[in-house]
């Protein structure tokens, strides 16, 4: 597959519209600082709730 | 003439579609990108698909088994610890670049560890481990007929027998036969047997909850606590439950690409496999503790009598063939793209029933392995920790979380993922280093351990120590050198 010409264009054809999405920063549902900060208080309230609770 | 013309244009509508069809199924199996477009799963379909992947007897055996070392209260402290920190390190490492980029894993995984690098990492954590698994929940599901059967004919069942092998090996096949079919068949087994799946848990919880309160339960002895020191027995505990967690290492990565972004590749995976997850292992631990059995095909005929025993050992049995399902998908999804040009060659249907060979002979040959199966979960992640934390460190932190589609899909031999020889030193080095330190903290084989893992466990230092180690190194040497195309 890599020697034909056509799947070659596709691979180029899909890598242009991720570089056009992140040159125009236009990724739809990507992680924020809340969600980075939501997972941490999450798994830090899940671990130190359940180290108090059973160990 | 017109109508000439428009079906010259009809024609060549219809060619444009069926190579569009063709480009997104090649995208499907991972030999390019998926577009947004192209996603299959929003947030609960892939939760459907994750919790469809953690509710496995797996879940129950490794409840069984945190059940041997410490009691019921201090164990689902540790499964909740244990997974909540693997899963939510492993789903970082791996889902957001997925989710951003529809990458297949071991493409992107190029840019970790160099495009010959991808593939050594492919045989160590896919092939052993998915071959592994694929023997050890295929065995499952035959203990589950066997099981069945008994029960219908009022015998004692036996576990290792013929029926059993015969069973896991119909299983094999029959998974094999899903998978070839493609995503779509995936999605549609999921969606039907996960939801029934949690529904069983919640009838098993509440048989368990029958025989005694949950406050007798939660005062119940372990099973068999190897040490004196019970604190050193809840840190062993919460290590399984870590290896747990970072064991979704190899498979979330290619199921994350069927969503359509990031966050959807990300949350589903707490609700999913983590909740999953340790509701299926808390159920498996409550059970082992109060019937005296980590096996479930022998504590479920025990607990809930002949009528709902078969049935709720048959939808244990199939929860195996979706957990096998998933796992093969996203295994030769990896293998295409790590083989080489004659690997891609083999049709999609073959290159999966080849696959199938070794697991196939696991089960006739060694299914002695079913009862070493704790020992093989940690073992797992001894390497799947160290390639969180390598991942981590990779795309967040080197890389600013931008991959470059063009070079990781181009030719690789001159391009900026080639390192030295196709392999990143740096990463391979990395991943040495947390396997060493796993082992060096904590031996899965004989559980012996240094002080620190009582304070640090043996899966957080691994992670952590790949990670530095791949970050330092990698700003000192490797943007000097021009190597992975590091900003």
């Amino acid at each position: 597959m890599e020697n034909d010409v056509a799947w070659q264009n596709e691979l180029g054809r899909r890598a242009r519209i991720y570089e056009d999405i992140e040159a125009g920063h236009r990724f739809e549902g990507t992680m924020t600082v809340l969600d980075y900060a939501s997972m941490t208080v999450l798994t830090l309230a899940l671990v130190l709730g359940s180290w108090f609770w059973g160990a | 003439m017109t109508d000439h013309v428009a079906n010259g244009g009809l024609a060549a509508a219809e060619s444009q579609r069926e190579e569009a069809s063709v480009n997104r199924a090649a995208a499907e199996r991972g030999d390019a990108p998926l577009l947004p477009s192209e996603r299959l799963w929003g947030f609960w379909e892939f939760t459907y698909a994750n919790s469809a992947l953690a509710i496995a007897t797996w879940a129950f055996l490794i409840g069984g088994s945190v059940g041997l070392f410490v009691g019921p209260k201090e164990g689902i402290a540790a499964i909740i610890i244990g997974n909540i920190v693997g899963v939510m390190l492993t789903a970082l490492a791996t889902t957001p670049l997925s989710g951003r980029y529809g990458i297949e894993q071991f493409v992107a995984l190029r840019s970790q560890f160099g495009y010959n690098g991808s593939r050594v990492v492919y045989v160590l954590a896919v092939v052993v481990l998915t071959m592994g698994w694929l023997a050890v929940l295929a065995m499952m599901f035959g203990r589950s007929i066997d099981g069945l059967a008994a029960l219908s004919a009022g015998e004692a069942a036996n576990p290792t027998g013929i029926k059993m092998i015969v069973a896991a090996i119909g299983a094999i096949l029959v998974t094999w036969f899903i998978v070839a079919k493609g995503p779509t068949s995936i999605k549609f087994f999921n969606m039907v047997v996960s939801p029934a799946l949690v529904i069983l848990m919640i009838v098993m919880l509440y048989l368990i909850l029958q025989h005694r309160s949950f406050a007798e339960l939660l005062a119940m002895p372990a099973l068999a606590p190897p040490f004196e020191d019970n604190t050193l027995n809840f840190i062993i505990a919460v290590e399984v439950n870590l290896a747990a967690g970072f064991s979704w290492w190899p498979y979330i990565g290619n199921l994350a690409r069927l969503t359509k972004n990031e966050r959807t590749a990300f949350w589903p995976n707490i609700l999913g496999i983590f909740g999953a997850a340790a509701l299926g292992e808390i159920v498996g631990l409550l059970a082992a503790v109060a019937l005296g059995d980590s096996d479930p095909t022998i504590w479920m005929t025990k607990i809930a009598g002949p009528v709902i025993g078969i049935v709720a050992l048959l939808f244990v049995a199939f929860a195996n063939m979706t957990s096998m399902a998933n796992i093969l998908y996203t295994s030769i999804v990896g293998l295409r793209q790590v083989g080489t040009a004659s690997v891609r060659a083999i049709s999609w249907g073959a290159i999966l029933f080849l696959f199938c060979v070794i697991p196939l002979g696991l089960v006739v040959f060694y299914p002695q392995m079913y009862d070493g199966f704790f020992i093989f979960l940690v073992w797992t992640s001894a390497l799947n920790s160290a390639l969180a934390g390598i991942g981590i460190a990779d795309y967040f932190f080197l890389r600013g979380q931008k991959l470059d589609m063009r070079s990781l899909h181009g030719p690789q031999e001159n391009g900026p993922y080639r390192f030295w020889g196709g392999f990143n030193p740096i990463g391979l080095f990395a991943l040495a280093v947390g396997f060493g330190v796993y082992v060096l903290v904590f031996n899965p084989q004989t559980l012996e351990s240094l002080p620190a893992f009582k304070y640090l466990t043996a899966s957080v230092p691994s992670c952590l120590a790949a990670g530095a180690v791949h970050y330092v190194l990698t700003r000192l040497f490797a943007r000097g050198r021009g190597w992975g195309f590091y900003p």
